[in-house]
């Protein structure tokens, strides 16, 4: 077990990988189709193979080239898009537009989304209600489903619910990869902190107004989903806001500096999760003796969760989505994904096999529905 | 002390693997159990609040909810009480209505609803102004600002 030579990357082994891809294989094909596939519509039938031959060729590629981000990335920013696409396909089939009126909002058929549970905690704890207008349970995206697979993956996987979890983070990663150099070389770290004064200010105003002030008038990814209609100039501010917002952090700027911005500057969430990074079991780790201090770690977080005070230290801070980049990136191998109570430098293969199981089994079955849906569409399209 | 921590990091870890196995066949029961706690339902600034008095009519039901006025820590100076008509409506809803419950009608409304226009004369100085008029799946949707207690609120910010 003791295998500091020896690290997850690069396998090699195709029959090591395949073996373990197999238990993946068989839960993803469990949970993905319930256990029993549908043959009856073709194009639904279709999507289902697709999308589960392609979450499991990623993980076996994970595994044998010893790549993470490479390969997690593929299918986080296709959650991300495929998502987006699911929400606004629903939206104007039902309404014709990917605004929502005022009849969505007084019959609670508003879809809910992990962001809004930030602003609702306080409100929760004092008027015992939930301040947002959706559904508690049944329909499309409902809040106690949604507050389950948050809160579920959030203690076991960390700040790792923002790169293995969340169905926004896909559009500011993969903004942040398409330029292979970055424009902007400095920016300081400092503003890492600034999610949690984000979230200190939309959880008060919340309560005080005992509205969901972030989605009503912040979120950049309204842009991308649904938003309110644009009926007078409260309406229309609120709407440039959102365009605004989500064109310069979530495009200009991980264009630029190749970090993700959006992730790093502003979300609310992001703040709650990096806290839930001391409770879970699993982190990175830096082997100081394997460490030459390169630094080329530090550049590439796209999160600015390592400083080279932290590599000094050979800890990485809370702020670490256990993305997989600075592994990936290490020339040394000194960086792995551990287990907390386990030293650095060992049990890596052990741990980072679990780590990776773990988290990508939870993207795999969490992204299949809105890839699935994504994809029949667009067989419904081309058949 | 190490291996205390060794064995209980990798027993926190493989807790974590069987949660996340758990997660997925769990969600529905689990969310279930979720929606049963007491803070999970949506607070009556969103859903209108409880519905105070139906009143039918041969084509038509009208519910009178109870005004919403809630607040952090308090009742707030003001709020909003909902009307929802439901069922086959005609082209025009004219009524005056008694929303407090004392036989003396508060408000005036005409409501068109081919055209989405509503007027509204206000008949109870708690009554303020329209909040939302809108057309939904189950018929027309009014609500109605007010102030809790209006004696107490000087002239000009009324």
């Amino acid at each position: 077990m003791n295998d500091r030579t020896s690290a997850l990357k690069p396998n090699k082994s195709a029959g090591k990988s395949l073996l373990c891809t197999l238990p993946m294989l068989l839960l993803t094909f469990m949970f993905m189709s319930g256990g029993r596939p549908d043959f009856s519509n073709t194009a639904q039938f279709l999507a289902l193979i697709i999308t589960f031959a392609g979450v499991n060729v990623l993980f076996f590629l994970m595994h044998f080239t010893g790549k993470t981000d490479r390969y997690r990335a593929v299918l986080f920013i296709v959650f991300a898009i495929s998502l987006s696409f699911t929400l606004i396909s629903n939206m104007l089939e039902t309404r014709s537009s990917m605004s929502f009126n005022q009849s969505d909002v007084l019959e609670c058929r508003i879809p809910f989304c992990h962001l809004v549970i930030p602003m609702m905690i306080i409100p929760a704890a004092f008027t015992e209600s939930i301040i947002f207008p959706g559904s508690i349970i049944g329909g499309f995206a409902d809040i106690a489903s949604m507050i389950i697979l948050w809160l579920t993956a959030t203690i076991v996987l960390g700040r790792g619910f923002c790169s293995w979890g969340c169905f926004y983070g896909g559009w500011d990663d993969g903004f942040s990869r398409v330029r292979k150099r970055s424009i902007v070389k400095k920016i300081s770290d400092s503003w890492k902190w600034m999610p949690f004064a984000v979230l200190f200010m939309v959880a008060v105003t919340a309560a005080l107004t005992l509205v969901p002030t972030y989605c009503d008038w912040i979120c950049p990814f309204k842009a991308v989903t649904e938003f309110e209609q644009v009926t007078g100039v409260e309406s229309a501010v609120k709407a440039g806001v959102f365009i605004s917002l989500f064109a310069g952090l979530v495009v200009v700027l991980p264009l630029t500096t190749k970090k993700r911005t959006q992730c790093s500057f502003l979300c609310p969430l992001g703040a709650i999760n990096s806290l839930s990074n001391k409770i879970t079991p699993f982190t990175v780790k830096i082997d100081k003796k394997n460490c030459t201090e390169c630094l080329k770690c530090v550049k590439s977080c796209p999160l600015f969760a390592l400083t080279p005070a932290n590599i000094k230290e050979g800890q990485v801070s809370i702020f670490c989505s256990k993305c997989g980049k600075c592994i990936d990136i290490c020339p040394n191998n000194a960086i792995h994904y551990g287990i907390k109570g386990v030293p650095a430098g060992t049990r890596k293969n052990f741990s980072g096999n679990l780590y990776l199981f773990v988290s990508f089994l939870f993207l795999a079955v969490f992204s299949s529905g809105s890839i699935i849906n994504t994809l029949q569409k667009l067989l419904d399209f081309i058949i | 002390m190490k291996n205390i921590k060794l064995i209980a990091g990798i027993a926190w870890a493989a807790a974590g693997l069987l949660i996340i196995i758990m997660l997925f066949p769990g969600l529905g029961m689990m969310s279930r159990k979720l929606a049963t706690l007491p803070f999970m339902k949506i607070n009556p600034n969103f859903s209108g609040g409880e519905v105070g008095r139906q009143l039918v009519s041969p084509v038509c039901t009208l519910d009178i909810r109870r005004p919403v006025f809630d607040g952090l820590f308090s009742e707030r100076r003001k709020g909003f009480v909902q009307f929802d008509w439901r069922g086959k409506l005609p082209g025009e809803i004219e009524d005056s209505i008694d929303y407090d419950f004392d036989s003396i009608p508060d408000f005036y409304v005409l409501i068109d609803t081919k055209e989405s226009t509503t007027y509204l004369k206000a008949l109870n100085p708690a009554v303020k102004d329209i909040n939302v008029s809108a057309a939904t799946s189950y018929g027309w949707a009014l609500r109605v600002n007010l102030i809790r207690d209006p004696s107490t609120i000087p002239p000009g910010e009324l």
